[in-house]
């Protein structure tokens, strides 16, 4: 079975873009594509300028380590960790020196900072989105890919989350890759492609 | 077959292959199976030896007594319609050239028994006796002779002629002595054999059969007039006739049992959790459906009681194959075959397993039903209210006393039950700190130690139970392991090299004289001290035993006649603690007492004791106090007068000696100049002891050994809880950019340290276990056992890495991404 056919993206950096399309379109297996979690059986992706498929495991998670970040829809904090270890944890996979001041400065910068040592389960929904943001962008990517943040919060939420998203996306210079079938989320990005049928066509207003 | 059972059966079916529902049968299984085996094991077992019957009593009622039922005391009795007989039992050596053993000797006159019969081989006629000059014996001392039916045998004076093999005979008599090997002679041989003298130590018997009523007016006759010395055992006595031994033996390996059973309970607990949280959905499904929710509870009951039928048919038989081979491997120590068990003891282990599975089974069956339907829409849990707790609690509770039921020590069970679970608490603490404390240096210089040290504190709840678990179970296998062959060995082996190992027994006076020159001659070292049965009556002139509290009165020296002694000078190997001994011409009555009995009984020194010797009494103050070590096996004695006192009452004298190998005929010629002593071979003795130790210690290591099999399908589903858990961790530190080689190091990396800290925890664990049988049970100097150090950590090393790898799943990295976007 074909999933894609004729796919053809570049992203560059500091860019936003949003992914939307309907449920089962492949929105996902594009994303884990795209983030070096799958190979694709032919064709290429370039991670500045090196071939994924062409790298070995370790290098992979090398580059997911110090390159990639990522947000998931159903946050997937370790229950048993509370909120700073949680954050910690890429930082400390990373062997930074300053791993748990890092992760304090970044669970304050998403306003939790009277709340590192609550656990997961002691956070409302969108508490612990924002911790997995901090977690997401304690390691500094250059690369933040987003599945459906808001798709577990209600809107109000989802709205504060998106806002922290996108101001920290700012401040941080990262490029982001949001999946997402929410348009007016999908406005706020800077390009918006549509995956229909196994292809990508840019929306244009 | 109406719907529910139908799918409840294809529910079963299709679980059986989920890791939980296999412990979970599994565990249910040996917990039938262990339960049958001791139910059955020990209903053959008490219907055996310990419950009266007549056809084992050998009579209707029996006159035991310590001295011999004298003509008068006879003619007391009142034997109108009642037949009667004699039989005198004692210890006594028998043999043949070089090879002699200490067997328990019953001389008989006819009719006897008067219950019951005799088997042998060949086979004989109801009522027939070993002639004069015969000797029937039984195949434990054939075997242990190197004896041929026809072949002679010495006993005393005489030398008896082997001709039948004793299968099985009823009246044993009392206590330890009746385990010991026997032989049947005729009494017309007894006089001519000169073993039995006056004043010797036997049990002589007065064996009473007749019509109930009789029987009724005789007990009622005999029993106020009981002396001292005298007994009386009835069809309904509450003191078994033989072996409280194995009655403490069987408690101890139902003990055992209790901590398979608990393990069992906490693996079926655990499936069970984790089998509830898998059927929310298709309990809420089943609900949307129209199902109701009493309907629902039936389902998943028809599912348990199916899978019951399957697992008890199983518990059953392989409940009856090992209580068959338990049996096989206590056959030749016991002193006859067992009856088979009564039918409804088969029962007990399915009825258990029945009473596991559904009080454990309820309470998560019950919150199954009251799942919100709309769980299928939000995922919503069942709801979490005092009701569930209160019926976790209410099962939890009546599991307990269901157990406790079945092992009719409820105290002894009850507290054990308490220590295992301190200590489990324990360990399960003390494991998790020893874990933190090897990984925080880790922790410094490795990512695997950081993310090692992140994985310690998220399975810490785990850890602690997986912990408690095997440190327990290791310590208890290692303690059994090393006491069974260990602990009797050394404390024989730190006895002095000249410890003696021959007693000699009912010396005579007239025997006194030559029974010295004959051990002079041979330079063997020893004292002949006189001994006196005599029972403590009176303190300060008042009679003693309302002047103490009770657990004073349970004390030996009141309990039963005590062996009194005199002597001029001290023993040499009791050491004066207090006061001071005689001048060797005194004619004071003073006495010396053993430290122990008189710190017990509160006696000082200065207070005078009245004795009851043979009828008369006899008085004397309290001069000093001994120290006595009673394992010396030398002759040693509570009481121990003034020589004054006791010089004119009957006595017979005791000795010991150290018989180096290369003087061991001197036995022999011994046994042969004085037959009427009794010599005792303490080696024979102590081999006999700790091959009873050596049953005892191999059964209850199959009962562990099967607390280890539920011990690790217990670790196998509490590491299954978190299995997912585990999985989704992986997925996230892989798309974190973790390797997926390093994650599995880092599993193997936690199960490896968690296996080598329980390890350590175990060795040091049976160490203090095995420290403190040394100080307070064998009295002696505790030592190290280096090769447990050396495997229990390796082994459990293993176990934890082997069990882990069994369970854990690898995940390719393009699973990892899917799983997270499910999850």
């Amino acid at each position: 079975m074909e999933l894609f056919s004729g796919l053809d993206l570049s992203v560059a950096a500091g860019e936003s873009v949003a992914i939307i399309g309907r449920s089962g379109a492949g929105k996902s297996t594009l994303l884990s594509l795209l983030a070096g979690l799958d190979t694709p059986t032919s064709g290429q992706i370039l991670f500045a300028g090196r071939s994924l498929a062409q790298l070995d495991d370790p290098a992979r998670a090398e580059i997911r380590l110090h390159h990639l970040g990522f947000i998931f829809q159903s946050f997937h904090l370790l229950p048993e960790l509370t909120a700073l270890d949680n954050v910690r944890l890429p930082l400390e996979i990373q062997a930074a020196a300053d791993a748990e001041q890092q992760a304090r400065h970044w669970l304050q910068r998403v306003g939790l900072g009277a709340r590192t040592d609550h656990y997961p389960a002691q956070l409302s929904g969108g508490e612990q989105q924002r911790v997995a943001i901090a977690r997401a962008f304690a390691t500094r990517p250059e690369v933040l890919f987003a599945d459906e943040p808001t798709g577990n919060l209600d809107e109000e939420t989802g709205l504060q989350i998106i806002e922290q998203l996108f101001s920290l996306n700012a401040s941080q210079g990262t490029t982001l890759l949001l999946i997402t079938h929410d348009l007016e989320l999908a406005r706020r990005c800077r390009r918006r492609l549509h995956l229909h049928a196994g292809r990508l066509e840019e929306v244009t207003e | 077959m109406s719907l529910l059972p139908r799918l409840a059966r294809r529910q079963l079916l299709t679980q059986l292959r989920t890791t939980e529902w296999r412990a979970l049968l599994l565990a249910t299984w040996i917990a039938i199976a262990l339960t049958t085996l001791l139910a059955v094991l020990g209903d053959r077992l008490e219907r055996g030896l310990l419950h009266q019957s007549a056809a084992l009593l050998g009579a209707d009622l029996v006159l035991s007594s310590t001295r011999p039922i004298t003509p008068e005391r006879l003619e007391a009795i009142d034997l109108a319609d009642t037949r009667h007989t004699q039989v005198i039992q004692f210890p006594s050596m028998v043999g043949q050239e070089e090879e002699w053993m200490l067997v328990s000797v019953r001389v008989l006159e006819p009719p006897y028994p008067l219950r019951g019969k005799l088997v042998t081989d060949p086979a004989t006629p109801p009522g027939a006796l070993p002639a004069p000059g015969e000797v029937w014996a039984e195949p434990r001392v054939l075997a242990q002779l190197g004896l041929e039916l026809g072949d002679s045998l010495e006993f005393g004076y005489s030398r008896l002629t082997l001709t039948h093999r004793l299968l099985a005979s009823p009246d044993r008599g009392a206590g330890f002595r009746s385990f010991n090997p026997h032989i049947l002679v005729n009494r017309a041989d007894l006089d001519a054999s000169g073993v039995l003298a006056e004043g010797s130590r036997a049990d002589y018997r007065l064996l009473l059969a007749g019509s109930s009523e009789n029987i009724r007016r005789l007990e009622q006759q005999l029993r106020p007039t009981l002396t001292d010395y005298e007994r009386l055992y009835t069809l309904r006595s509450d003191q078994p006739l033989t072996g409280n031994t194995l009655g403490n033996a069987l408690h101890y390996l139902n003990l055992a049992a209790l901590i398979a059973l608990l393990l069992s309970a906490m693996t079926i607990v655990l499936a069970l959790r984790r089998f509830a949280l898998g059927q929310h959905t298709r309990s809420a499904l089943l609900l949307n459906l129209g199902l109701r929710p009493d309907q629902l509870v039936r389902l998943y009951l028809y599912q348990l009681l199916i899978a019951w039928a399957v697992v008890a048919l199983l518990g059953l038989l392989t409940g009856y194959l090992l209580q068959g081979a338990v049996y096989q491997w206590l056959a030749d120590l016991l002193p006859q075959s067992l009856p088979p068990a009564a039918w409804w003891r088969w029962l007990i282990g399915p009825a258990l397993g029945l009473a596991l599975l559904v009080l454990l089974g309820l309470p998560p069956i019950l919150q199954l039903a009251r799942i919100p339907v709309a769980h299928l829409l939000r995922g919503d849990p069942p709801p979490q209210d005092r009701t569930a707790l209160l019926l976790q609690g209410c099962s939890g509770l009546l599991l307990i006393i269901t157990l406790l039921a079945f092992l009719q020590a409820p105290a002894a069970a009850l507290s054990l039950l308490l220590f295992l679970l301190l200590g489990g608490a324990l360990f399960g603490w003390l494991a998790q700190w020893a874990l933190s404390a090897c990984v925080r240096p880790l922790a410094r210089h490795g990512l695997l130690g950081r993310l090692l040290a992140m994985r310690l504190r998220q399975q810490r709840r785990w850890h602690r139970l997986q912990a408690a678990v095997v440190v327990m179970l290791l310590t208890l296998l290692s303690v059994i392991w090393v006491s069974r062959s260990d602990l009797l060995q050394q404390w024989q082996a730190q006895l002095p090299d000249d410890t003696p190992n021959y007693f000699v027994i009912n010396i005579q006076p007239w025997e006194k004289e030559a029974l010295s020159r004959f051990l002079a001659e041979r330079s063997l070292q020893t004292e002949l001290y006189p001994m006196i049965p005599g029972r403590l009556t009176e303190l300060n002139g008042e009679p003693i035993r309302p002047q103490l509290d009770p657990q004073q009165r349970s004390h030996n020296a009141l309990r039963r006649e005590l062996n009194l002694s005199w002597s001029r000078v001290r023993p040499p190997h009791n050491p004066l603690l207090a006061g001071e001994w005689w001048p060797p011409d005194t004619t004071e009555p003073l006495i010396s007492i053993e430290q122990e009995m008189a710190q017990t009984l509160g006696l000082e020194i200065g207070d005078r004791l009245g004795f009851d010797v043979g009828g008369v009494k006899v008085e004397g103050r309290i001069r000093n106090i001994r120290k006595v070590v009673w394992t010396s096996f030398r002759p040693n004695f509570y009481i121990i007068f003034s020589p004054a006192v006791l010089k004119g009452a009957p006595t017979t004298w005791i000795t010991s000696f150290h018989l180096p190998p290369e003087q061991q005929q001197v036995s022999r010629q011994l046994m042969q100049q004085f037959p009427s002593l009794t010599v005792i071979d303490i080696e024979q003795m102590l081999s006999q002891l700790s091959q009873w130790l050596q049953r005892l210690a191999d059964s209850s290591a199959l009962i562990l050994g099967l607390s280890l099999g539920c011990g690790l399908m217990l670790l196998g589903v509490t590491l299954l809880q978190a299995v997912e858990q585990r999985r989704l961790e992986s997925a996230l530190l892989q798309t974190l950019g973790l390797t997926a080689e390093r994650a599995r190091r880092l599993d193997l990396l936690e199960f490896l340290l968690l296996g080598l800290v329980c390890g350590v925890l175990a060795s040091v664990s049976a160490e203090a276990v095995l420290a403190s049988l040394h100080l307070y049970l064998l009295q002696i100097e505790p030592r190290l056992h280096p090769w447990l150090w050396l495997t229990l950590p390796p082994l459990s090393a293993l176990l934890f890495v082997l069990l882990g790898l069994l369970i854990r799943r690898p995940l390719r990295l393009e699973q990892c991404y899917r799983l997270l976007q499910s999850g």
